[in-house]
C-alpha cells in the first residue's frame, strides 16, 4: 500500500494518475513496504522527543555540573572567548542558508557524528568527579545519550542513508593534549556543556524540518532512483 | 565699464553675512546647566563694573539677582530655562545671548532585546527611566565573540535597532551595550545574552471566535501565525489558548502543539466568552504577549413567545385576585416551538401555586399560612 499521505481530498484524477505511474514501475521498484515509510515518520519523531528530553536533562546536569566546577563557571553572564582548544568540539554554529539547504542526508550525517563524538567526550569525563550523585547523573545522561545516536542510525537505515564511518577526528584521550592545568580542564568541560547543549536545541530544528519532509519525500526519492 | 547690478548684489550679499554671523554668535550659544546648580554668566567681554541689564525672555531681570554686571542664579530648577541676554546700561546694545537649559544627567537606560523573527535576527530597543530634560544621544554597540556587529537603527520606532543573524546555533553569547550621553553626563548598560534565550514571537493575529450552530455549548476558534515570524514551516509555532466567560475571573487553558484553530466544547450556553492566544516557538524561547482579545457567545435558541401562554392557561387569574398583576412587556414574536412544552409545564405550575395561594385566602381569611388548605374549617372572619 503506498503512502499517499499530504494528497488533498477530492484530488481522485491526481490518485488515479499517481497509482497509476507508481505501478507501471512496480516490477522495477524493490518491494515499498508501507510499514517502512511510516517506521521513518514514527522514528524521526521519536528522536525528536528524545533530542527534547536530553535537552531538559541536560539543564539539570549542566547546573549541579557548573556548580561542581565553582566560579566563574555557574556564573550566568560568563562569556568567556572561545580558545582553540575548544575548536576541536564539533560545533552546531551553521550558515542560515548552508542550514535550510542541508539535504536530508547531510542533516542527519552531521547530527550523528556530532553525537557520537561529545559522547567519547562525555565518557572521557574525569570518573572521579565531583559528588555520587553527579556522576550518577552524568552515567544516565550517557546512556540517553547514547540512545540518541542508535536513534538517529536507526532513522538513516530506515531511510537508506549509510552510516558515517565513524566518529570524525582521534578519539578524545589519545588525539587531544591533556590540560596543562586545572582552571583549562574546567574550561574545555565548560564548552563541552555548551555544545552539547547548542547541539540538542540545533537537532530539536533538524528533526523539526525532517518530520515535515521525509515521508512522502520518501516515496518519491525511490520511484525517482529508479528512473520514473 | 563694469554691470553695477552684480557688484550691488555682492555688498547686499556681505552684509547680510556679516550681519548673521554676528548674530549667530550671539544666538546659537546653548548652555546646560544641572539642576540645583548655581550658575554665574558674565555679560560677554563687559567690565565687572559695567551698567548692564539682563532680561530672561525678553522679561527684565531685578538687580538683586545681580553681582555687579553678573547674573547669579542660585539652585536652579526647570522653569528658569530660557534665553537669557545681556545690554548695554545706556545704549541697549545687545551684548550676550545665551540659552540657559536647565536638565538632569542620564540615569541608567532600560534596554531590551528580543528576536521576534527568529531566525532572521533580532531587534534591541531602549528607553530612559526618566527624562533628562535636555537633548541625549544614543549609542549601542554589539560584540558577538571577538565580531563586532552592526545594529541598524530603525526610522521608527525610534529608539530601536535591528541585526541580522549571520550564524544560526552559535555558542557563543551577545553582548550588546547602550551607551547614552547628553551634556551634563553619560551612563550605560550591557545585556547579555545566548541566542535562543531571546526568542519571543509576536501575539498570533486575527483571532476569530464564532459560535457553531445548533451547538449551544461550543465555539470555534481560529488564528493565524505573527506575520512577523517568517518560517513557521521549519520553526513551527506552539500555541497557547485561554478562554473564560464574562462573568467569573477563572482562566481555562488549552496547550495546542500545532494547528491554528480549537473548537470550546465546555463552553457555558449562553454566557459571552472572552478568548485570547499566545505563541511560542516549539522549542526555544518564551511565550508571546496574549493576543487582543475576542468576544463570542456559544449558539443559542430563540426564545419563545410568553404571553400568549399565560391568557390561554388561566384567563380567571386577574379577575380572581383584585391586585393589579403588572402588565408583561410586548414579548418578542415566537420563533420555535422545541420549548413550548417545558415552558408551559413550568407556567402552569406557578400558576397552579399562585391559584391555590389565592384559593386559601379567601377560604381562612389570610395571616392563618399554618392552616394547610385540605383541612377545610377555618374559623369564620369578616371579609375585608
Amino acid at each position: 500500500m503506498l503512502n499517499v499521505a499530504g494528497e488533498p481530498p477530492g484530488d481522485s484524477w491526481g490518485i488515479f494518475a499517481f497509482l497509476c505511474a507508481a505501478l507501471c514501475n512496480l516490477p522495477t521498484v524493490p518491494a515499498l513496504n508501507g510499514t517502512e515509510e511510516l517506521g521513518a515518520g514514527q522514528s524521526i519523531q521519536k528522536t525528536y522527543d528524545l533530542t527534547r528530553y536530553l535537552e531538559h536533562q541536560l539543564r539539570t546536569l549542566a547546573g549541579t555540573y557548573l556548580n561542581y566546577l565553582g566560579p566563574p563557571f555557574n556564573e550566568p553572564d560568563f562569556n568567556p572567548p572561545r580558545l582553540a582548544r575548544a575548536e576541536r568540539l564539533p560545533s552546531a554554529t551553521v550558515d542560515l542558508d548552508l542550514w535550510r539547504g542541508l539535504t536530508d542526508n547531510a542533516r542527519l550525517a552531521a547530527n550523528y557524528r556530532a553525537y557520537s563524538r561529545l559522547l567519547k567526550y562525555l565518557r572521557g569525563l574525569d570518573s572521579q568527579v565531583g559528588t555520587v550523585e553527579l556522576r550518577h547523573r552524568l552515567g544516565h545522561f550517557c546512556s540517553s545519550l547514547q540512545g540518541l545516536v542508535l536513534s538517529i542510525a536507526g532513522v538513516m537505515s530506515s531511510l537508506g542513508y549509510p552510516l558515517p564511518a565513524g566518529p570524525a577526528g582521534p578519539p578524545p584521550s589519545s588525539g587531544t593534549p591533556a590540560a596543562p592545568n586545572d582552571f583549562l580542564k574546567k574550561m574545555d568541560d565548560f564548552w563541552l556543556l555548551k555544545e552539547l547543549q547548542t547541539w540538542l536545541w540545533r537537532s530539536a530544528k533538524d528533526f523539526n524540518r525532517l518530520k515535515k519532509k521525509v515521508p512522502p519525500a520518501v516515496v518519491t526519492l525511490r520511484i525517482e532512483a529508479r528512473g520514473f | 565699464m563694469a554691470n553695477p547690478i552684480p557688484s550691488a548684489c555682492c555688498v547686499v550679499l556681505a552684509v547680510v553675512v556679516v550681519y548673521a554671523q554676528r548674530h549667530s554668535q550671539q544666538d546659537s550659544h546653548i548652555q546646560y546647566e544641572r539642576v540645583g546648580a548655581d550658575v554665574t554668566m558674565k555679560c560677554g567681554s563687559m567690565d565687572w563694573d559695567a551698567a548692564v541689564t539682563w532680561t530672561a525672555n525678553g522679561t527684565d531681570i531685578d538687580d538683586s539677582h545681580l553681582n555687579g554686571s553678573y547674573l547669579i542664579l542660585k539652585n536652579v530648577d526647570l522653569t528658569q530655562s530660557g534665553q537669557y541676554s545681556c545690554y548695554e546700561g545706556s545704549s541697549w546694545h545687545l551684548k550676550y545671548q545665551t540659552n540657559l537649559r536647565v536638565g538632569v544627567p542620564p540615569k541608567e537606560p532600560v534596554l531590551m532585546c528580543r528576536s521576534n523573527n527568529y531566525p532572521k535576527g533580532f531587534y534591541c530597543s531602549w528607553h530612559l527611566p526618566s527624562p533628562t530634560y535636555i537633548p541625549n544621544s544614543f549609542n549601542i554597540s554589539v560584540i558577538h565573540g571577538t565580531r563586532e556587529m552592526v545594529c541598524e537603527k530603525d526610522i521608527f520606532p525610534k529608539n530601536r535597532c535591528h541585526i541580522r543573524y549571520l550564524q544560526l546555533f552559535s555558542t557563543v553569547k551577545y553582548k550588546v551595550t547602550l551607551t547614552v550621553t547628553n551634556a551634563l553626563g553619560k551612563n550605560s548598560t550591557t545585556l547579555t545574552f545566548d541566542e535562543f534565550a531571546i526568542v519571543k514571537p509576536d501575539p498570533p493575529e486575527s483571532v476569530v471566535a464564532k459560535p457553531v450552530p445548533n451547538n449551544p455549548r461550543r465555539l470555534e476558534v481560529s488564528w493565524q501565525n505573527p506575520s512577523s515570524w517568517p518560517d513557521p514551516e521549519s520553526f513551527p509555532l506552539k500555541f497557547f489558548l485561554r478562554y473564560r466567560p464574562l462573568i467569573l475571573d477563572q482562566w481555562q487553558h488549552v496547550e495546542l502543539s500545532d494547528g491554528t484553530s480549537h473548537t470550546i466544547t465546555d463552553a457555558y450556553a449562553g454566557k459571552e466568552y472572552i478568548i485570547q492566544v499566545a505563541a511560542k516557538d516549539n522549542d526555544i524561547g518564551t511565550w508571546s504577549d496574549w493576543s487582543v482579545a475576542v468576544h463570542a457567545t456559544p449558539w443559542t435558541e430563540e426564545p419563545k413567545h410568553l404571553t400568549t401562554e399565560i391568557q390561554i392557561i388561566d384567563p380567571h387569574l386577574s379577575q380572581r385576585s383584585g391586585d393589579n398583576l403588572p402588565q408583561p412587556p410586548p414579548p418578542p414574536p415566537p420563533h420555535s416551538l422545541r420549548t413550548l412544552p417545558v415552558l408551559s409545564l413550568f407556567i402552569s405550575s406557578i400558576l397552579h401555586t399562585l391559584r391555590t395561594y389565592h384559593a386559601s385566602r379567601h377560604r381562612c381569611g389570610g395571616g392563618q399560612s399554618h392552616h394547610p388548605p385540605s383541612r377545610g374549617t377555618c374559623p369564620k372572619k369578616p371579609r375585608r
